[in-house]
């Protein structure tokens, strides 16, 4: 049995995933039992569902044997426990962001479950959070929604959130079980680019793989509003993981790799910052 | 006598276009491209309306209106078209999109060099 344990989202968390994943990828028709204790941040249900959906696609049996009641409540009420047979639970409180496990070209689904999710399903209790910092963070999360429809080569696409009221924080996690930005970058540019620095490459302004069309703006975009809204975004690929903040922008080495990408994003909504950017730029002088 | 060609104006409503408020997928901005290269393949003028789009990503932008600059020149793209009923936001969005066009399209050797620049630090 796998024992998951204080799972939140640090580098540490990360890395007992990935050992979950390397400790069971070479399995088949096989029984793969886990425990999760202690804690268990939901919006990470995106990262061990994609981990778990390998496993299934190896005709393995999950068995989640032992949790800890509190998680089970939560990842009751987010769905996660239903995608493994379990009934759905009603959540009163309405601070979870439901695990949801999309096919690549479900676009228009996404934006359903994005307007349920953050903003028709959360009027009443979220009224600190001002119309403008709610449409950037929705376009941050298409933007790297977007990123993993056209570059990660995934047939899935996972998603999860966690509202924390009393923080003023929402966590938000898209993961794909595609290629990874290492490989896309070198099989691109036909280089040997470590984990780490692919994705330090494609965080950077104008960087793109996208070959005849221009890109790169999204994440570069992102991590300039991550920065005024005093966020944190963090990227694990392959065996790569990047963490930029207000205050700094680290990148280390996992032990093992994961199998694709988890862009997770932390988002302050008591930002009051003005994000209208009035009479900025004049339409006539855009081409 | 001097005969002056006046050009016609065509409007590419976006909403139309995409079937859908959110402008958000690279395979909707593609449909945009195709309208607005065929417009201004046949020396239209024409002019792209943002009305009641609710959500644009870079994404789309850049293939919807980005692309362009690979097929057509910097100066018939200003002269020909334009940009109508967008948010503010969105306004910085496709000025960056369209800055990031230009500069990706003069030199497309910029992509490689930074990747050895990164191979090197």
């Amino acid at each position: 049995m796998t024992r998951l344990s204080s799972i939140n989202n640090t580098f540490d968390s990360y890395q007992k995933l990935i050992a979950l994943y390397q400790e069971h990828k070479e399995k088949m028709f096989d029984d793969i039992s886990i425990e999760l204790s202690y804690f268990f941040s939901a919006n990470m249900c995106a990262a061990l569902g994609a981990i778990l959906d390998r496993f299934k696609s190896n005709l393995n049996d999950i068995h989640f044997v032992q949790i800890n009641p509190e998680i089970e409540r939560i990842l009751l009420k987010n769905d996660f426990l239903t995608y493994y047979g379990r009934n759905r639970a009603l959540d009163t409180h309405n601070t979870t962001i439901k695990f949801q496990k999309l096919k690549k070209t479900d676009g228009k689904f996404f934006k359903n479950y994005v307007m349920d999710e953050l903003i028709e399903g959360h009027r009443s209790d979220l009224p600190k959070m001002s119309s403008g910092v709610k449409e950037k963070i929705i376009e941050a999360i298409y933007e790297i929604f977007v990123n993993a429809q056209i570059h990660s080569e995934t047939e899935f696409i996972y998603t999860c959130g966690q509202f924390f009221p009393n923080k003023n924080k929402i966590e938000f996690t898209i993961v794909d079980t595609g290629i990874g930005f290492k490989n896309r970058i070198n099989k691109r540019f036909n280089t040997k680019v470590s984990a780490e620095k692919a994705i330090l490459w494609a965080v950077r302004d104008k960087n793109t793989t996208k070959e005849g069309i221009t890109g790169g703006l999204g994440l570069a975009i992102l991590k300039e509003f991550i920065q005024r809204n005093r966020g944190k975004m963090q990227i694990v690929s392959n065996e790569g993981y990047y963490q930029f903040d207000a205050s700094s922008e680290v990148t280390k080495a996992f032990r093992g790799e994961f199998p694709g990408t988890i862009v997770n994003l932390q988002f302050s909504t008591d930002d009051k910052s003005n994000y209208t950017l009035k009479g900025e730029v004049n339409l006539d002088d855009i081409f | 006598m001097i005969y002056f060609k006046t050009m016609e104006n065509i409007t590419i409503n976006i909403v139309n276009s995409i079937g859908d408020v959110f402008a958000v997928e690279a395979e909707d901005g593609q449909k945009v491209f195709e309208l607005i290269s065929k417009a201004l393949r046949d020396h239209k003028n024409v002019v792209v309306s943002f009305q009641n789009v609710e959500m644009l990503t870079t994404a789309f932008l850049n293939t919807a209106i980005g692309q362009l600059y690979k097929d057509f020149n910097e100066s018939d793209i200003k002269r020909h078209l334009k940009a109508s009923d967008m948010s503010d936001s969105g306004k910085v969005a496709l000025k960056r999109v369209v800055d990031t066009a230009k500069l990706y399209y003069k030199d497309p050797e910029a992509m490689q060099r930074s990747i050895d620049n990164i191979l090197g630090d």
